[in-house]
């Protein structure tokens, strides 16, 4: 970063301090500052974290955040790093069941005096808030929400194929598609080749063909729902989803095709929330595309709950705490989410924060409704492709089975519905 | 000595410092290899159990037997190449320099770079196949990069463009080092150029070629960089490279003892190779003295 920048930073910071007196008597003499590291660096994922260190900043704070491109794991391997030499940043992205996993490694906040002030835990779903108190305190705070199972149209796709019909159950899905093949699309189902990638359609299938079946088979890794019949049932779809992709895509991801998709080249794509950010950052507008849950066998919405948060790592530091304890209101505040999510394309957290104003889109109001049903009919899951339902070990011993079985199709529905269960005995 | 001692500081400090960091490291590894390490490096004791995992699964023996095909064909491909462009640049043809830089410049680009760029060359969505469909040869075929099976040759090719160069300057220095009294004799004796090639000047070259070879098969064992960028292991699972599982189960996973017990799998293998060389060498030089 330029000297430059950061003294103007700095000062920026400094006069917004000076301006919010009363802030910086309740903060104590030190004015807060935040380290953070998040893998979120470029497009509407940068865009969102910069614009809270801006809010940060004009709450008097330091913003000192340090972006690691790449997936998730690649922040991980940063923390790690930080963590081992006993320098954490204050404060990290990390999700899901990692949540509990690294909590065991370092000493993290205890957040439940300021969850409790905020009034927070009454707005967050239970599922989700289970995974970020694992010791029963609040140590994380989830921050926006993504399904990953969001079945994206192509508006010039669906015009090829003459339909307009939005495909509800997985029947409905390959109809269109056979429909947008016959009717000049090259490639009726949009994708990219990576590991997540491929992860997503088996759970988007298996999800929709059966929501218990994933609960109790993929979220609780029960072994004979693992040996059971809808397994097999989501391989069949899943194949049929990788005969309708673009075999080219190597190991692309799946942003490179974002043209082709809008262009009607490629008609469908199972896609989680964050797509719409990357499209609109792409500069594609929403009469492009339509959003709408992925496809469910009983018609009601399932949904494959995908919550980005963050953790709070304990520093000794009197400016670093004040600096967690802004950021810890911050991440709480609805006026805050709904920034962060209309910049993203995800649904806030908070379950109060109303949708129906101007800057959310359809897209996004059909995810809070479908979040919503989805709750309602216990139909809320927690993605495995996007390390939500396991940990990263588990996780990407079976997405080793599903990314080869959508890449080899000589490999039989029975035989990989097997290689999956046997990868899961062999990495407990 | 006194007079000597900056010599020897600059000479020893350094090699003590980076021999204590080979081995402190190594043993390290070995140490983690055997205990219940997953996020971080605890200690404890499992015995043999991280190998055992890593010895039976999927992606382990997929990497064996990819490195198996892919060093073989790597080293030879690259050897025999290497070999032809060092003689055809031996029959004293002009503009020699220019085209011994152009063949030894892939060298000096980075294995990301080389991965890159091929892995957009040889998609056939963008590279080569689309460039001769556009040319109007459309049932032309070239999907190499995503056939499961013919992926890793799509490494070999890379790899080969990289470091073929490399090969080349070495045998060219020995053919150039060839004693011109023995090519003098051979004239005489009425060889033609291909009888005094396979003859005379290839037998000298062996000691170069097992050099080449040493080289090229350590570097095998451990590429990394060059398959992460051009096709990070897959179509799917296909074309996983030892170097490969080690990052994936250490960095990826989150398993450190496996990542640690695979790496220690590695160095044997590397060890495989060098130790042969190495006692090789000796036995060069106890004859050598000898003679």
């Amino acid at each position: 970063m330029p000297i430059t920048t950061t003294r103007r930073r700095l000062l920026a910071g400094s006069a917004a301090a000076l301006a919010l007196p009363a802030f910086a008597r309740a903060q104590g003499a030190a004015k807060p500052r935040l380290t953070a590291i998040s893998q979120w660096s470029a497009g509407s994922d940068g865009a969102a974290i910069t614009a809270l260190g801006k809010k940060f900043e004009e709450k008097g704070g330091v913003w000192q955040h340090s972006p690691v491109p790449g997936f998730t794991t690649e922040m991980m391997n940063k923390l790690r790093a930080q963590i081992i030499a006993g320098d954490p940043p204050a404060c990290s992205q990390l999700k899901g069941p990692e949540i509990a996993a690294w909590s065991k490694i370092a000493p993290t906040v205890d957040l439940d005096a300021l969850v409790a002030a905020a009034g927070y835990e009454k707005v967050v779903a239970p599922d989700l808030a289970k995974l970020h108190k694992p010791g029963g305190k609040w140590i994380a705070l989830p921050l926006q929400i993504y399904s990953t199972n969001m079945l994206f149209l192509s508006k010039r796709a669906m015009d090829k194929a003459k339909a307009d019909k939005i495909p509800v159950t997985w029947a409905d899905f390959n109809d269109l598609a056979d429909k947008m093949k016959s009717g000049g699309v090259a490639y009726p189902v949009a994708n990219g080749g990576t590991r997540p990638d491929d992860g997503q359609k088996f759970e988007a299938s298996l999800a929709g063909i059966s929501p218990t079946a994933y609960r109790s088979a993929i979220m609780n890794l029960d072994k004979k729902a693992l040996e059971g019949p809808e397994i097999k049932a989501a391989f069949v779809q899943v194949r049929k989803i990788a005969d309708w992709m673009d075999p080219n895509v190597g190991a692309q991801h799946f942003s490179t095709n974002l043209k082709r998709f809008v262009d009607g080249d490629m008609g469908m794509m199972i896609m989680g929330g964050w797509a719409q950010g990357v499209l609109r950052n792409a500069g594609f507008k929403f009469e492009d595309f339509v959003i709408a849950p992925g496809p469910s066998d009983n018609s009601k919405p399932v949904f494959l709950l995908n919550a980005d948060a963050f953790i709070f790592w304990q520093r000794k530091e009197p400016d670093l705490q004040a600096g967690q304890q802004l950021m810890a209101q911050l991440v709480m505040d609805p006026a805050i989410q709904t920034m962060y999510s209309q910049i993203t394309g995800s649904i806030p957290v908070r379950t109060d924060v109303d949708l129906s104003g101007e800057g959310w889109s359809d897209g996004q109001r059909r995810t809070a409704a479908a979040l919503k049903d989805a709750i309602g009919s216990n139909q809320a899951l927690l993605s495995f492709a996007h390390n939500m339902a396991l940990e990263n070990g588990m996780t990407a011993a079976m997405i080793d089975v599903i990314t080869e079985y959508v890449k080899n199709k000589t490999i039989k529905p029975e035989q990989a519905a097997t290689r999956l269960a046997d990868a899961v005995e062999s990495a407990r | 000595m006194v007079r000597r001692l900056p010599e020897y500081l600059t000479i020893w400090v350094p090699l003590l410092l980076s021999a204590a960091h080979l081995i402190a490291f190594t043993l390290w590894t070995i140490w983690i290899s055997f205990t219940p390490s997953t996020l971080v490096p605890i200690s404890g004791w499992v015995g043999l159990r991280n190998y055992s995992a890593v010895a039976a699964s999927r992606n382990w023996q997929i990497a064996l037997d990819n490195l198996l095909l892919f060093g073989s064909a790597f080293v030879l491909l690259s050897l025999a190449t290497g070999l032809i462009l060092a003689i055809l640049l031996d029959q004293r043809i002009r503009g020699e320099n220019v085209l011994r830089s152009i063949f030894l410049y892939p060298l000096a680009v980075s294995f990301v770079v080389t991965g890159t760029v091929w892995s957009w060359l040889l998609n056939p969505g963008l590279g080569i196949q689309k460039l001769v469909h556009d040319l109007g040869w459309t049932s032309f075929r070239f999907d190499w990069l995503i056939d499961r099976d013919m992926a890793i040759w799509t490494i070999v090719i890379a790899a080969i463009w990289q470091s073929s160069g490399f090969a080349m300057a070495l045998f060219l220095a020995g053919l150039r080092s060839v004693d011109a009294d023995l090519i003098k004799a051979a004239q005489i004796d009425g060889a033609g150029p291909i009888r005094m090639y396979r003859r005379v000047i290839l037998p000298t070259l062996w000691p170069i070629t097992v050099t080449v070879i040493v080289i090229q098969l350590q570097f095998a064992i451990s590429t990394f960089d060059l398959v992460r960028a051009l096709t990070n292991g897959g179509p799917g699972i296909a074309t996983q490279l030892p170097a490969l599982v080690v990052y994936d189960l250490m960095f990826q996973r989150s398993l450190l003892g496996r990542g640690a017990a695979a790496a220690v799998l590695m160095l044997l293998l590397l060890l495989a190779v060098l130790l042969p060389y190495a006692g090789w060498r000796y036995v060069q030089r106890r004859r050598a003295i000898h003679a």
